[in-house]
């Protein structure tokens, strides 16, 4: 059925935001930092899709990375050194309305933060998340992280690194109700904006590994990849990544793959010659939580009061006899 | 014989009964031999009495007693007693129809108990508990159509009803919330009394409410909310509040609202006069729904809203916008439909207004206004139902009450459909009771194709194949449905016989009609008889040979044969056609189709016939014919132009901080080459080897004497 004829009148009058209208402030990281790719990306896609300012969230915790909710136009909160998913949960869950992102570095996400990141992909919660993954803790100058190569010489390890490192795409690919695993790289703009979008529209937690390069503290290590076409794997499928013919000209690697097949997504994800950009796996079917316990009541303040109140009430010591008289 | 035959003729063509050979056959309750089976049918299992379930969370809200039954006997009637539990149950459940049957009402656990009476039981209480739904039991009776349909109305406007108020009271809610917060912010707001109360009894003088208040006022200045804003949110509460379209669930006891205004009507004229006298309210709501949905967001721009709602509307309106309020329904009896009725009921339709409308029809044998002689069968139902098909944008389903219940589906369907429905049910009880009871009569009319059952539903797609469709009759692919009959002859042999239900067998159940028929006593049957149905395949062409006949059973279930006038046999052409045209609306036999699969068959037999008589050409294999998806044409660049590409930058700001009147970026955050006069060759050669995804190329130098240019263009080689 079409639409009505209010409804037609309604959105004619829409308002276009531009990328401006994003933008907040200079961002503080390093000249050639790919997290500056990501803003890009992120604020192209704002106003693509219209996202109103005013109901936008960006949620972090703390890193290089986690500063992205101060160039961002919109909400947000700078929250504590990983915790970041929590936060965004709640906010999900008291404001179901929002659209809720969640900004996060390989140390606050894959170490501090773990156990928050276990649970917020078994919760699938419609929060798009994007995992900074520079391979190191860049903000406090050069340590190792969960995701360092094994033999990164770095302050905490000065003979190089001891333990292989955890691939955030396989570790997620193995927690129940993961709806949506995607990888990009940053030096790729355009498949990094379209991989940003299909998890933006995902409805569930979109896990996005992004490989962020840091040339700070880690200048070469991508190179090898970088300048390589071939050891950049685009996985594409039509209901899925579509690959356009000019991406399709430099890099000419690619593996079709169906992204609700999981078996062959862990397959693809625990690559390691060459770096997958795509869309590993994405179920629609998986609940969200926040639509589980959606308890339909308004939140007026009368309700909130009663809430609390009920609450408080639990821990009340009355003095003697006055509880009765409460009673009555 | 020869005489025999004459009289039969002479009936046939006449209706007289001449010389005593022919008996009449009134008075003698014969049935058409396919009825036999069904005398009692309080004995037998079938969709009737109903439960209409007070809530269901299945959406199922009617369900047949038997599958009740079943079901629970499934769930509870196992165990080592549970044979004798099972007969003990559908014992039970005979007697409740036997209750329904003589008029007791009443819900299905005040029934069950009734007539479950003194016998209690383990097994019995261990079925009953397991029966979980329970509402008012239906039979299958001239109220019926009205009850059933009112039932599955009144759920979906429930469930309709209640989102709707929840919608409203969260506008209500979220209004209210922006002039809370407006007072929060003004002085009043954060006054000294304020400020107390907030705090409480208890902490009171822990705290300096004077400089708290100062404190708040000095320091932070908020602007209040425009008066015009203010206006517009008070007007807008007044009607959300005020409104009587559904009845609001969250007000506390005592604060009642005006009352909430009824729906369901007795007659097209009554439901379109309150539309009428209701729709400017209903406009002033929907405008007030939509002005606050886009207030609450704040999205509300008083520049561009506001020409829009000043002339919201004014010239015309579309039905449609009331998708989310209430639907009305009328139950309406097709014998009523006339002149005023009709013509209210061509305006609803027309005008696309959401109501659902029930026409009932209790009689489809009326005579025809022609007088004697003349049938109308089915007359106006079918007229109503061809008009509302006709307007296109109208459900209809058309359905005997007998099958109402395994068609409810559609029923909801047509409930919940964004337009306007039609209902049209036969109830199987005319006013001038025949010899069977409504929910045979029912059956025998779609049986009988007098009354086929059918769902036009415009949702469903844009041509008749996805919206028409003739699910329920019988054996569509025939003229008439046919059946084994078995019965046993005068040497007490086994015999099976074919026979067709036609509109004859139909007519014969109703003794108004008993002078069209004429017994014809078993010494006299001969093979000039022949089936209605046989009779009706073969058009005669000048005397008669042969005269159609029925074969019937009496009250002791003895066989007769009974012949039949012209005249029903005419009627029955008439409705065979009428089966006809409805078939190939529903796809079935389609004569289009028909001609067109024909005349292609010719073609391919031709081919056919050439390609034997010509030796065999091997088909190349046509390649399928992919277009390349175009490649985005990179503009052809000289190695001697300096220029970035801009779709591969990742943002770096490695360049824009090098020089940012050189590099720029773009509307997507991308760098291009903004001034290249704005810095030198050198710059360029830099932030090339910068660039860590190598996208700037330098091209060749502008300007010959800049120092070092020998080495610059040595390094500018890498990125050309
Ligand atoms: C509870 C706590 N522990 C430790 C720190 C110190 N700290 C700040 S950022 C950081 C690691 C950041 O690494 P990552 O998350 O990868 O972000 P990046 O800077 O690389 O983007 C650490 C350990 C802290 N702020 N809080
Ligand atoms: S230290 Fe690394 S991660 Fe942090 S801003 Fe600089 S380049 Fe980016
Ligand atoms: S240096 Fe390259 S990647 Fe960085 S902003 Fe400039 S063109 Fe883009
Ligand atoms: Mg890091």
């Amino acid at each position: 059925m079409n639409m009505a004829a209010t409804e037609c009148l309604l959105q004619l009058y829409e308002e276009r935001l531009q990328l401006e209208d994003y933008q907040s402030g200079v961002p503080r990281w390093c000249s050639g930092c790919g997290d500056n790719a990501i803003l890009a990306a992120v604020q192209r896609l704002c106003r693509d899709e219209g996202l109103r300012p005013e109901q936008t969230v960006f949620v972090s915790g703390i890193g290089c990375s986690s500063r992205f909710p101060h160039y961002m136009k919109t909400y947000g909160f700078h929250g504590i050194h990983g915790r970041a998913l929590p936060i965004a949960e709640g906010v999900k869950m008291a404001r179901p309305d929002l659209t809720v992102f969640v900004n996060t570095g390989d140390g606050d996400c894959c170490s501090i933060g773990a156990a928050h990141w276990i649970h917020a992909l078994r919760y699938n919660m419609n929060i798009t998340l994007f995992l900074h993954d520079n391979q190191i803790y860049g903000l406090t100058k050069k340590q190792v992280s969960p995701t360092s190569p094994i033999g990164t010489r770095s302050n905490t390890t000065p003979r190089g690194a001891y333990l292989e490192a955890l691939n955030p795409l396989t570790v997620t690919l193995g927690v129940q109700n993961v709806s949506f695993v995607a990888q990009a790289v940053d030096w790729i703009p355009e498949l990094l904006y379209d991989i940003v979008k299909a998890a933006y529209h995902h409805k569930g937690l979109s896990f996005v590994r992004i490989v962020q390069r840091c040339p700070e503290w880690l200048p070469k290590l991508m190179d090898p990849w970088m300048h390589d076409p071939q050891k950049v794997q685009l996985v594409h499928h039509e209901r899925a990544l579509r690959i356009s013919p000019a991406i399709a000209k430099v890099y000419k690697n690619h593996v079709e793959h169906d992204p609700l097949n999981m078996d062959r997504a862990r397959e693809i994800a625990s690559s390691t010659d060459v770096v997958p950009v795509g869309i590993l796996y994405q179920n629609p079917c998986v609940p969200c939580y926040e639509d589980i316990r959606r308890s339909g009541g308004l939140r007026s303040a009368d309700y909130v009061r009663r809430g609390l109140e009920g609450e408080f009430d639990k821990f009340t010591v009355w003095p003697e006899g006055a509880g009765e008289q409460q009673a009555a | 014989m020869e005489s025999d035959l004459q009289t039969h003729v002479t009936f046939y063509l006449t209706g007289k009964r001449h010389g005593g050979q022919l008996g009449p056959i009134d008075g003698m309750a014969l049935r058409p031999a396919l009825l036999a089976g069904y005398r009692d049918l309080t004995r037998l299992r079938y969709d009737y009495p109903v439960v209409l379930c007070a809530q269901d969370g299945d959406g199922a809200s009617v369900r047949p007693l038997s599958g009740l039954v079943d079901a629970a006997l499934g769930q509870a009637g196992g165990g080592q007693d549970g044979e004798r539990v099972r007969r003990h149950v559908l014992h039970l459940e005979e007697d409740i129809r036997k209750l329904l049957a003589e008029g007791a009402e009443g819900t299905l656990s005040a029934l069950w108990d009734k007539a479950a009476g003194a016998q209690a039981g383990q097994g019995l209480g261990r079925v009953r508990a397991a029966i979980k739904a329970d509402g008012e039991l239906a039979d299958c009776d001239r109220r019926l159509p009205a009850r059933l349909v009112g039932h599955a109305w009144n759920a979906v406007q429930q469930r309709k009803s209640r989102r709707f108020a929840e919608d409203i009271t969260r506008l209500i809610h979220k209004l209210n919330d922006i002039l809370v917060a407006d007072f929060v912010r003004s002085d009043a707001g954060k006054s000294v009394d304020v400020l107390k109360s907030g705090i409480g009894t208890s902490h009171q003088d822990s705290f300096d409410f004077d400089a708290m208040s100062r404190i708040l006022r000095d320091s932070v200045h908020e602007v209040a909310l425009p008066a015009s804003r203010r206006r517009r949110v008070t007007q807008l509460l007044s009607v959300l509040e005020s409104q009587r379209f559904c009845a609001r669930t969250d007000l506390p006891a005592g604060d009642e609202a005006d009352e909430p205004y009824a729906f369901a009507f007795g007659s097209c004229d009554a439901a379109l006069r309150a539309y009428r006298e209701r729709l400017p309210k209903a406009i002033e709501l929907l405008k007030a729904i939509s002005m606050a949905e886009l207030e609450i967001r704040s999205e509300y721009h008083e520049a561009k809203h506001d020409p829009i709602f000043e002339g919201f509307g004014e010239i015309g309106f579309d039905p449609r916008d009331l998708s989310r309020f209430p639907d009305y329904l009328v139950c309406a009896n097709a014998s009523r439909m006339r002149g005023v009725e009709n013509d209210r009921l061509a305006e609803i339709f027309s005008g696309g207004l959401p109501m659902k409308v029930l026409v009932q029809t209790d009689d489809l044998l009326e005579e025809s206004p022609l007088g004697k002689g003349h049938l109308a069968i089915g007359l106006r139902a079918k007229q109503l139902a061809s008009m509302a098909i006709g307007l296109s944008r109208v459900f209809v389903l058309q359905c005997p009450s007998s099958h109402l219940v395994q068609w409810s589906g559609h029923l909801t369907q047509g409930l919940l459909y964004s337009g306007p429905a039609l209902f049209s049910v036969f109830s199987g009880a005319p006013e001038k009771a025949g010899t069977l009871p409504a929910y045979l009569n029912a059956a025998a009319a779609l049986e009988a194709r007098v009354f086929p059952a059918y769902v036009y539903d415009p949702s469903a797609g844009s041509d008749w194949a996805a919206r028409f469709h003739l699910g329920e009759n019988p054996q569509a692919e025939r003229d008439w449905p046919m059946r084994e009959f078995a019965y046993e002859d005068s040497n007490h042999q086994r015999m099976a016989e074919s026979l067709e239900f036609t509109l004859v067998d139909f007519i014969v159940c109703d003794p108004r009609f008993a002078d069209h028929f004429a017994r014809v006593p078993p010494a006299h049957w001969n093979g000039s008889l022949v089936p209605v149905a046989e009779a009706l395949a073969h058009e005669p062409v000048g005397l008669p040979t042969q005269v159609p006949c029925l074969t019937m059973v009496d009250e002791s279930n003895a066989l007769q044969k009974v012949i039949v006038d012209e005249n029903l046999i005419r009627e029955a052409r008439t409705c065979r056609d009428m089966w006809y045209s409805l078939r190939e609306l529903g796809g079935i036999r389609n004569s289009h189709a028909e001609r067109l699969l024909a005349r292609e068959k010719q073609a391919w037999e031709r081919v056919r016939k050439q390609e034997s008589a010509a030796p065999a050409v091997v088909a190349a294999p046509v390649a399928e014919a992919r277009p390349e998806p175009p490649v985005e044409s990179e503009p052809e660049r000289s190695p001697d132009e300096a220029y970035i590409e801009t779709a591969r930058c990742s943002t770096c700001n490695e360049c824009t901080t090098l020089n940012p009147k050189m590099f720029k970026y773009d509307a997507n955050m991308q760098a291009y080459i903004a001034d290249i006069d704005a810095g030198t060759y050198a710059q360029l050669v830099e932030a090339a080897e910068n660039c860590q995804v190598s996208v700037i190329h330098p091209g060749k130098p502008r300007n010959p004497k800049e120092p070092g240019l020998e080495e610059l263009q040595k390094r500018a080689e890498a990125f050309l």
